[in-house]
């Protein structure tokens, strides 16, 4: 379970949030609400320990998040990509795979590949790939690092209908697999039972 | 995990490789430089000490340009935020992206050094010599250097500014490079030990202070 109380934020004078509270236990789905500038990237920063706060508490399982903490529990995907643009994209699936040391067969890689990258050519440079392309690449990060928390950055910006519809699979799975999610979203999220926070 | 490592150090290679384009952009600069130095004293008789000296300056300006560049661009915010997040710790990514830029300049160098030298005038018996000077100093060069551009790639732009209070461990390893250019002594000897002395001190804390410094200051 993730429970934040009180949390604050500020940057130098600017105050991003004050007096967070909400707790996210797991085969629960949290959905953050809020206008641009409301600071959703920014807590959820905060939850990975990215950043540190202001004041209040983030725990795990009623433990305070430290670094060690989030590398071993916790898989974060951001708003911007973090593929190397002058490497394929099958090197870049490589790449990203041996850094979260991931040890799938072979076979359930290539179903993986194929279920989000189905009519691609992997050969491609990653540079020559569109923004929605580029982000399935993240989304693969979610099918193959086995990590019980997901901390997801807006992940439906940009992508076709369909790609939402297997991504919104993923998450539902996930939730029914004990997985605890926390994502920020502009859009609805049609999966059932999902709680919301509003930040003001 | 011993496997995903090796993998790791298999595809560090590989960036690496595709990174040389840059290097050899940075050498044929050198080309240049060097080129115009000669011409420019082509009416001048100038000793040996003077061609290295102004070879060793360039080198260490293409050694901080290099890691700048490669800190820049493989620690962004969004690949940063990933390797924190990876079970392999930060400081050996940043160990391994050293020892691959150390690689690549130093494999590049000893292409690149017949050539340089001849421009320079320096006697190609010197080439053996200059080359295990540079394989040494390089090591310690390129782990300072990634200490400077972890503060200069920081999002604070403030904070910046900071990277110059790296400068003084430079110090060291340009006074010792530039008493082995003394032609007499330019023999194997137990100054080359410093630059070993040196590089395992720099060993033992710059990837440390690096890492540090790139969540503090990037994510």
């Amino acid at each position: 379970m993730i429970e934040i109380k009180n949390l604050s934020f500020a940057r130098g004078n600017n105050l991003i949030f004050q007096n967070v509270s909400f707790r996210v236990k797991p085969n629960e789905l949290m959905v953050l609400k809020g206008t641009n500038g409301q600071g959703k990237t920014t807590l959820l920063s905060n939850i990975v320990n990215f950043l540190d706060p202001l004041a209040g508490e983030i725990l795990y399982h009623g433990k305070s998040i430290d670094g060690h903490t989030a590398s071993q529990y916790f898989l974060y995907i951001g708003e911007n990509n973090f593929a190397y643009d002058n490497l394929s994209l099958n090197d870049n699936i490589k790449y990203w795979l041996a850094v979260h040391n991931v040890n799938f067969s072979q076979e359930v890689r290539d179903k993986s590949i194929k279920f989000l990258f189905s009519e691609l050519n992997l050969n491609l440079k990653f540079y020559q790939l569109s923004y929605g392309q580029k982000k399935k690449l993240q989304l693969l990060l979610l099918m193959l690092v086995n990590k019980p928390v997901w901390i997801l950055d807006d992940p439906f910006n940009g992508l076709d209908k369909n790609t939402v519809k297997k991504i919104t699979t993923l998450l539902s799975k996930k939730v029914e697999n004990n997985g605890l999610i926390i994502i920020s979203s502009h859009q609805d999220v049609s999966i059932p039972n999902h709680k919301i926070f509003q930040l003001k | 995990m011993i496997k995903n490592f090796l993998k790791l150090i298999k595809n560090e290679f590989t960036l690496m490789l595709r990174g040389s384009v840059f290097t050899i952009v940075l050498y044929s600069l050198l080309l240049i430089a060097a080129s115009i130095f000669s011409l420019a004293l082509r009416h001048v008789s100038f000793d040996i000490e003077i061609a290295i000296a102004f070879l060793w300056v360039i080198i260490f300006f293409i050694s901080l340009i290099k890691v700048e560049k490669v800190y820049a661009t493989d620690f962004s915010e969004p690949k940063l935020q990933q390797y924190i997040l990876s079970p392999f710790a930060l400081e050996i990514v940043v160990f391994l992206k050293n020892i691959m830029i150390y690689f690549n300049l130093l494999f590049l160098f000893i292409i690149f050094s017949p050539i340089i030298l001849i421009i320079l005038g320096i006697q190609l018996s010197y080439l053996l010599p200059i080359n295990i000077l540079l394989a040494l100093s390089l090591l310690s060069i390129i782990f300072i250097s990634s200490m400077t551009a972890s503060i200069t790639i920081s999002k604070n732009n403030k904070l910046s500014i900071t990277s110059v209070l790296t400068l003084p461990l430079f110090i060291p390893i340009l006074i010792f490079s530039m008493a082995l250019t003394d032609v007499v002594d330019f023999q194997l000897n137990k100054m080359y030990l410093f630059f070993v002395a040196y590089f395992l001190l720099n060993l033992a804390f710059s990837p440390l202070l690096t890492s540090f410094a790139l969540k503090k200051l990037s994510v």
